[in-house]
């Protein structure tokens, strides 16, 4: 890789696309550098949805970010799904194209649940020829997200650090590294965050993603539905450092305040480029155990009926 | 060291066991793959600091039900204030056992959820004729997911949103002979549903934040299209289905109008006198693409 970020430009600060934010956004143009759409949401749509993203397309740059890739998957690589994304993302011009480091089902079966792999050889080596694949398929490179997680096994080897690092190396592929998503694992596998955001291959850093998540006392879980917490911005202080700056979203998934609050979220950034990193790290306020609280992705369209 | 593949199948098969993750890991299912106890759990998920591994192990046995069943809640909400939460929710977790996702997208998880309705019907009991037969609760139910459903596919299938539509004049301008021997092409977003109640009335209600009682059963006919990106329905007598489920079958309007005469019955007589108004009324609300003539 001769270029850093793949030679993909910072876009700046990003919002993801939902859909209760579309009345707003077509009676508004506020000055957003860009947005990420769920890819799913749009690829099959031929109602509002997809009417709404190409209206968003002619005014703003546009990524698109995956669910259901399944690239840590032993199932077969879905074709039909991957033409479907390549055509969308040809259409809307998508500025790149994203998934998480997960799995999400296999014998068909899909759990819409971004589940973690075993960090050892053998998987690194099949999720290296699945992404090489893609890339091919795509003819565009793939950027990698770590996903929150709350299990690990015993067959793991590596940190997942230390596993992103090679799989972006062996794969030439972008990664996605969510600062928020690091400090919830860091949390729920007792690892340290700092190390992470450190040894993560900078270079490749392509996009940032920022979000709130739930404290439930013993661990920590991913639901999006929140304002980003204080330690979580130091690491993104931290990691904006490393690696010069990269395009930056904030994801908003569930209890979804108005528009204005969400961008206004996002620019809290500002704030962490080019200060030092506190240390140590500030603690998160308590907050209640929440009970029931559930990982986002999700991304059910609500139809409108007259 | 486990197998990639194996490993998958066998968190997979625990997850999704509907009686938690220690019933999912003594299955036949999952001890095929790996077989394991709960007690020895951990020479396979590591525990942390603040949690075992079955703990662990549950919280993605928990999203994945909770997740979904969500999903099927935003899909269905006229038929979840019916059945009230937990009926429904005991119904979802019972659907997605039968009718897991096989699709990379969420929109579709809904998709078999009216025909589990009507799978797992009970017997008739209760229904509204007079000998207890007849449409009842279940099929009430079953009918109102089947028009949500299709409100879904409607709203974001394909439509025909910037498309010039066929006019009320264009109609005009044809020779009876020319009307008789053409066909309507009706737009992509328009579907036919034949109900045995009058949920869309239900619905509309519901919608609104009114508490509908259940409707007494009445035999419904409705079509379903989208305009402006909004999905429209409308009631129809029998009839006025009759001619247009034939003229969306691809028949001739001369061959639709006859099967509709021939269900018409005492109604004959008055059918032509409604044939001009139905047409019109249904070109000005946008039923029909355009006109094949020959």
């Amino acid at each position: 890789m001769k270029l850093p970020r793949l030679g993909l430009t910072n876009l700046g600060l990003g919002v993801g696309l939902r859909t209760v934010h579309f009345g707003y956004l077509l009676q508004n143009t506020p000055p957003v550098d860009w947005f990420e759409i769920i890819s799913e949401n749009f690829m099959d749509s031929g109602g509002r949805p997809r009417y709404v993203l190409e209206q968003i397309a002619e005014r703003y740059s546009v990524v698109m970010h995956g669910v259901s890739m399944s690239i840590g998957s032993t199932d077969p690589l879905n074709f039909d799904y991957l033409g479907k994304l390549k055509r969308l993302a040809g259409a809307v011009n998508a500025r790149w194209v994203s998934d998480h480091l997960c799995w999400t089902g296999v014998a068909g079966l899909n759990a819409h649940d971004l589940l973690p792999i075993p960090l050892n050889e053998e998987t690194l080596k099949h999720v290296v020829g699945r992404v090489r694949t893609v890339q091919e398929f795509l003819e565009r490179p793939l950027v990698l997200e770590n996903p929150s997680s709350y299990v690990t096994f015993t067959d793991s080897t590596m940190p997942e650090w230390e596993f992103m690092a090679r799989l972006a190396e062996d794969a030439d592929c972008g990664l996605l590294l969510d600062v928020n998503n690091v400090y919830v694992s860091s949390v729920n596998h007792d690892f340290d965050p700092v190390e992470y955001i450190k040894t993560v291959p900078h270079r490749r850093v392509v996009q940032f993603h920022l979000a709130g998540h739930t404290d439930c006392g013993t661990h920590r879980i991913d639901t999006h539905d929140n304002h980003v917490i204080d330690p979580v911005w130091e690491l993104f202080r931290l990691a904006h450092q490393l690696t010069g700056g990269a395009s930056t979203l904030l994801e908003w998934d569930a209890r979804i305040p108005e528009f204005p609050v969400v961008h206004a979220e996002v620019l809290k950034a500002k704030q962490y480029m080019g200060a030092a990193l506190a240390t140590p790290l500030p603690q998160a306020p308590p907050r209640a155990a929440a009970a029931g609280a559930v990982p986002h992705p999700l991304s059910y369209v609500i139809p409108e009926v007259a | 060291m486990h197998n990639l593949e194996t490993l998958q199948h066998w968190m997979q098969t625990v997850i999704m066991n509907p009686h938690g993750v220690g019933a999912g890991i003594e299955s036949e299912e999952s001890r095929r793959a790996i077989d394991v106890s709960p007690a020895d759990i951990e020479g396979v998920i590591t525990r942390s600091q603040n949690l075992t591994a079955l703990q662990r192990l549950d919280i993605y046995h928990r999203a994945y039900f909770a997740r979904l069943i969500e999903c099927l809640r935003d899909e269905f909400p006229v038929l979840l204030h019916a059945l009230g939460d937990e009926a429904f929710d005991a119904f979802a977790l019972a659907y997605l056992q039968k009718y897991p996702s096989r699709s990379y997208t969420l929109s579709l998880l809904g998709s078999s959820f009216p025909q589990y309705l009507a799978e797992t019907r009970p017997p008739d009991e209760g229904g509204s004729g007079e000998d207890g037969s007849g449409p009842s609760w279940p099929d009430f139910l079953i009918d109102l997911a089947t028009l949500e459903l299709n409100f879904a596919a409607v709203f974001d299938g394909p439509g025909v949103e910037g498309q010039e539509l066929l006019d009320v004049e264009k109609l005009q301008t044809l020779a009876p002979e020319q009307w008789l021997a053409s066909r309507l092409i009706p737009v992509p977003c328009l579907r036919l549903l034949t109900l045995r109640f009058p949920v869309n009335k239900y619905y509309r209600a519901v919608r609104k934040k009114k508490e509908p009682a259940v409707p007494q059963p009445r035999p419904t006919y409705l079509a379903l299209t989208r305009r402006q990106f909004i999905v429209r329905h409308y009631q129809f007598p029998r009839l006025q289905y009759v001619l247009l489920n034939a003229l969306l079958a691809g028949d001739t309007v001369a061959d639709a109008i006859e099967k509709t005469a021939a269900a018409a019955g005492p109604q004959l007589s008055r059918l032509e006198g409604f044939l001009h108004k139905w047409f019109r009324n249904w070109t000005a609300e946008g039923f029909f693409l355009g006109i094949e003539t020959r």
